[in-house]
């Protein structure tokens, strides 16, 4: 790995960020009527004096403590303060409605969020990419046509419709999953092995739903799989007498899989995307029913704060795949490719 | 360099080296080439006439449907009515007495201008800002633009536009379905881009082989010649996107309920909790499968488009029983 | 040169099942591979050579299907059945008995993997001892003019065309095989890196007792190397001699007219000839001699009766009903060899 690619990438990434965040604080701008109508609207609302004569600056100052922003400076200093409190004093401003920090927030759902959002694309893409692979060896069989269509099929399901099939099937008629929560009401949280399996429960059939997004890999890794298996260099490990599990994994395997690898981590895009609306249909507290409810209620800090949040776990997810290539394809680690 | 040789290059780029054909023999024959052709080979592709009449329908039931079906409204009939009873309501009615069939189709037409407006600016961006990057490989609005689209691919992309329709609640169909495509041309672009990079790097070869060719005719031809199947194919895969995405939004509450929507129908059915209320059911499971055949359908087009197009893939398949290659 | 038999062909055949019908492209051929002696196979693309390559190490690709006998026989123990061998067997028979190698060398290796662990895994897959072999294959790769370190160290692509293929061939020759196959192994390559390949196997021809079967239709490359010549024209073996007997006692027209248009540096361009008539289709079937349609020749007979392969001489055998006239009849237009010998 040469390290000026290493720099190249790492500063793309910082420049990434920045850009987000300028975005998000656009954002605030962009809302009708600036960012300080609307808050004032919501705080206005949420402190009941509807009609009443309120303090100017006292709502001014309120806006600045919630959102970081203080609508009557200038813009350039609106926009260096919001950097500021946020990149030195890790500051994402305070949630309007409950009125705690909103990093305390995130903090407190992002491991959930992460813990079924991970599970959801190392089991998708293990049990596409096995798929593909098996559909690839037998192409053209029975086998390969009933597993085309279903992957197809599946493809065709937004994964929302899978979790409201999972729930009915698994949760209502069957029971055999819980449908509501991150464990079980009368578990208390703690190492123990009760609590485990609760949470282990409770995230199947979010995993499973999530999961879904997936399958799609399948039919990619198949051709992936099909081109590498017409490949010279599979054809001569043949020749040399290699053993079929090793032509198997090191020839077809890794070289069919490569590809799919950039996909693989920007998958965490839309994995953290569909936790929206996972989340909001399994009552799962995470980071994707913060943003869901935030929206409900219109508290922009918690809003922004989790759009920040989710934009960096990709940034990272994305900014690490590009780092790793490298070692997984010996070619591009020159860092000059056409991708 | 043999005789023969030379004689195949001449041949190979006759339509560039000599008196080149009108305008119109030459459009004529990108047609034929690029769309009569593909359609006959679609017709004997199964995915691609399963595809073609779903969406005929679907096509149908937004327009002629529309026409015969009556604006659904409270109170029109029985409420909470099991499907297959009534000519009048096929598919049962809600809660409030609204024909189910009728919310689907009225949410048709709409559905189509999203799908509409979403695959022209996801695809339609795509394709001009991968060409333009590619072309320009190595310039300051290569690097613009590519960064622009790393940056776009890194936010995920249904809270993003989660948060711009709650901030500007969008009521028109085209303005919902050009939110969506913004999250969609960034992966879309880079694909062009090194397609054009690779088509780039092979003509220049050959032209170069040539002598004197311009590069920039050949890759007018290819180009256009191999990015449109591309084009084509998701564009239909990004249907279904937007098919997700706006039914998604719908079903979450966060994009108004002034305009019908398969979402809606599902979003009102689950929070009367359907799943628990039997007679619920039809309410919330008939704008499922609507949604689904759709996407399938689309799938479905996709994969046969990227069949018929893919001659090259079709060349390579056929080698392991072409029996001319087979002897080498 | 023993009249020691490696490798003994019979009556082998691969077909494929296509659309249109049976394709054979490899129709009931025998052959007869000395120990170490190299021979060349050469025919024209399409011809079914390298099908008959593949078929020596029961390896034609799926639908094929291979039938007659192939037997093996290494210098000390059993012959060997090839095409009876259980998956196993065949697995450790090949590249410990046969190795090949083929044109494409920057394609046979796996692109993600360094040089080193492609020799490292051959070793351990075959249970031979990887220290002592890989010392051994740091031997091979010297012998080949190669920096044994940076080429083990290095990925595929960043080696050059002529190192790749040289390294194939240190590859090929790690388990110390008898019998090497040679699939057009300097077709990629430029005319100065082919003479260099060419000289190398040379060397290790004699460094390692090798038996060589060399599969071209570079018919003047063959004659730098080839002891004997076997000759393929539309699926089968039409003449099989000596290289020096075949270049100027040649006693098949066919033999005759690849001769003849094999272009050399003085030939004017418009003089360059080829064969005329269309390439033999392997799925149609041609009464009598595969090559009348093309053969100045051809006479009643040999559009009925198809000819055997026939002896002309000792060690040489020619599939023509007229072999004995063909010398007189079908003149050589200018001799491989002259170019050969400078």
């Amino acid at each position: 790995m040469h390290p000026r690619y290493v720099l190249k990438r790492t500063g793309q990434m910082v420049l990434t960020f920045f850009v987000t965040v300028t975005f998000t604080f656009a954002l605030y701008q962009a809302m009708p009527g600036g960012p300080a109508e609307a808050m004032r609207a919501m705080i206005l609302a949420e402190s009941g004096q509807v009609g009443g004569s309120v303090n100017l600056d006292l709502l001014n100052q309120m806006v600045e403590h919630y959102a970081n922003v203080n609508p009557d400076k200038p813009l350039h200093v609106q926009y260096y303060n919001y950097l500021h409190s946020l990149l030195i004093q890790g500051d994402m401003g305070t949630s309007i409605y409950q009125g705690e920090p909103v990093l305390d927030l995130i903090l407190q759902s992002v491991p959930w969020t992460m813990f079924i959002g991970v599970y959801a694309l190392a089991l998708g893409y293990t049990v596409s990419l096995f798929l593909g692979a098996v559909m690839a060896y037998k192409e053209r069989s029975l086998f390969d046509s009933v597993a085309s269509i279903g992957v197809i099929f599946l493809n065709s399901v937004p994964y929302y419709i899978f979790a409201i099939i999972l729930v009915y099937v698994l949760g209502i008629e069957y029971s055999v999953f819980p449908i509501n929560g991150r464990y079980g009401t009368f578990v208390d949280p703690g190492f123990t092995l009760e609590y485990m399996s609760s949470v282990v429960r409770h995230a199947t059939l979010p995993v499973v739903s999530m999961g879904i997004l997936a399958t799609g890999g399948a039919l990619t890794m198949r051709g992936n799989a099909i081109r590498v298996l017409g490949d010279d260099y599979v054809r001569v490990a043949e020749l040399r007498g290699l053993r079929r599990s090793r032509v198997a994994m090191q020839y077809v395997g890794r070289n069919s899989v490569l590809p799919l690898y950039t996909q693989f981590m920007i998958g965490i895009a839309g994995v953290l995307s569909s936790t929206v609306v996972v989340e909001e249909i399994f009552a799962y507290n995470g980071m994707g029913k913060l943003l869901y409810d935030a929206v409900l209620l219109h508290d922009y800090p918690v809003l922004m704060g989790t759009l920040l949040v989710f934009t960096t776990i990709t940034l990272l997810a994305i900014y690490i795949a590009d780092l790793t290539y490298g070692y997984i394809d010996p070619r591009i680690s020159t860092g000059d490719s056409n991708e | 360099m043999s005789e023969a040789d030379e004689l195949d290059f001449e041949e190979l780029f006759d339509d560039t080296d000599r008196e080149p054909p009108s305008r119109s023999a030459r459009l004529k024959r990108t047609l034929d080439l690029t769309v009569l052709a593909p359609l006959r080979i679609a017709i004997h592709d199964w995915r691609a006439v399963v595809a073609g009449t779903i969406l005929l329908l679907y096509g149908l039931m937004g327009t002629v449907g529309v026409w015969l079906a009556t604006k659904p409204s409270s109170g029109d009939h029985p409420k909470l009515q099991g499907p297959f009873q009534e000519l009048a309501y096929p598919l049962g009615t809600d809660l409030y007495g609204r024909s189910i069939l009728d919310q689907i189709i009225y949410a048709t037409p709409d559905m189509f201008r999203m799908i509409f407006a979403g695959a022209i600016v996801a695809v339609g961006v795509a394709a001009v800002v991968g060409l333009l990057s590619g072309f320009m490989r190595g310039t300051p609005v290569d690097a613009v633009l590519m960064m622009l689209a790393d940056i776009i691919i890194t936010i995920p992309g249904l809270p993003l536009i989660i948060v711009i329709t709650a901030i500007f609640q969008p009521t028109n169909p085209y303005i919902v379905g050009v939110f969506l495509g913004i999250d969609m041309w960034p992966g879309l672009a880079r694909t062009v881009r090194s397609q054009v990079l690779s088509i780039r790097e092979e003509s220049y070869v050959e032209a170069s082989q040539i002598m004197g060719l311009p590069t920039s005719s050949i890759l007018r031809r290819d180009v256009a010649g191999q990015l449109m199947p591309f084009i084509l194919v998701n564009a239909s895969l990004t249907s279904r996107r937007v098919i997700f995405e706006s039914v998604s939004l719908y079903f979450l509450g966060i994009l108004p309920f002034t305009t019908y929507n398969w979402g809606v129908l599902m979003n009102l059915a689950y929070q009367e909790n359907a799943l628990t209320r039997s007679e619920l059911l039809p309410w919330l499971v008939f704008p499922m499968i609507t949604i689904i055949l759709m996407s399938f359908a689309f799938v479905l087009l996709s994969q046969a488009m990227d069949a018929i197009f893919n001659v090259r893939l079709q060349a390579r398949h056929a080698e392991t029983i072409d029996d001319k290659e087979m002897t080498e | 040169m023993t009249d020691d038999v490696a490798i003994e062909i019979r009556d082998l055949a691969v077909t494929f099942g296509v659309d249109r019908g049976e394709s054979n492209v490899v129709r009931n051929v025998d052959l007869d591979v000395y120990r170490e002696e190299t021979l060349g196979i050469v025919g024209e693309s399409g011809s079914g050579k390298s099908m008959v390559a593949l078929s020596l190490l029961d390896a034609v690709p799926e639908p094929g299907t291979v039938s007659g006998e192939v037997t093996y026989y290494p210098e000390d123990g059993d012959p060997i059945s090839v095409l009876d061998l259980d998956p196993e067997e065949l697995r450790r028979f090949r590249w410990e008995q046969v190795a090949m190698v083929f044109q494409g060398a920057m394609t046979s290796f796996n692109p993600v993997m360094s040089i080193r662990d492609h020799f490292r895994e051959t070793l351990q897959d075959h249970g031979y001892d990887v220290p002592a072999g890989m010392e051994r294959g740091k031997e091979i790769l010297e012998q080949l003019y190669l920096d044994p370190d940076r080429v083990l160290d290095s990925h595929p692509h960043e080696l050059s065309g002529g190192m790749q293929q040289r390294t194939l061939i240190a590859l090929s020759l790690l388990l110390e095989p008898e019998v090497l196959l040679l699939d057009e192994p300097t077709a990629a390559l430029d005319l100065l890196m082919q003479r260099s390949i060419i000289d190398l196997l040379r060397g290790i021809r004699e460094t390692f007792d090798l038996t060589l079967v060399f599969i071209t239709h570079d018919l003047p490359l063959l004659t730098k190397i080839a002891d004997r010549m076997a000759v393929m024209y539309a699926f089968d073996f039409v003449e099989i001699t000596e290289t020096d007997q075949l270049l100027y006692h040649s006693a098949h027209p066919y033999t005759r007219a690849l001769l003849s248009t094999t272009p050399d540096l003085t030939t004017p361009p418009d003089e360059i000839r080829t064969i005329e008539g269309n390439k033999p289709d392997p799925v149609e079937y041609i009464s009598g001699c595969s090559y009348h349609p093309r053969c100045p020749m051809a006479e009643e007979k040999c559009h009925s009766i198809e000819p055997e392969l026939m002896t002309v001489e000792t060690e040489h055998e020619a599939s023509c009903h007229y072999h004995a006239e063909v010398p007189e009849t079908v003149p050589i237009r200018n001799n491989p060899r002259g170019v050969a010998d400078e």
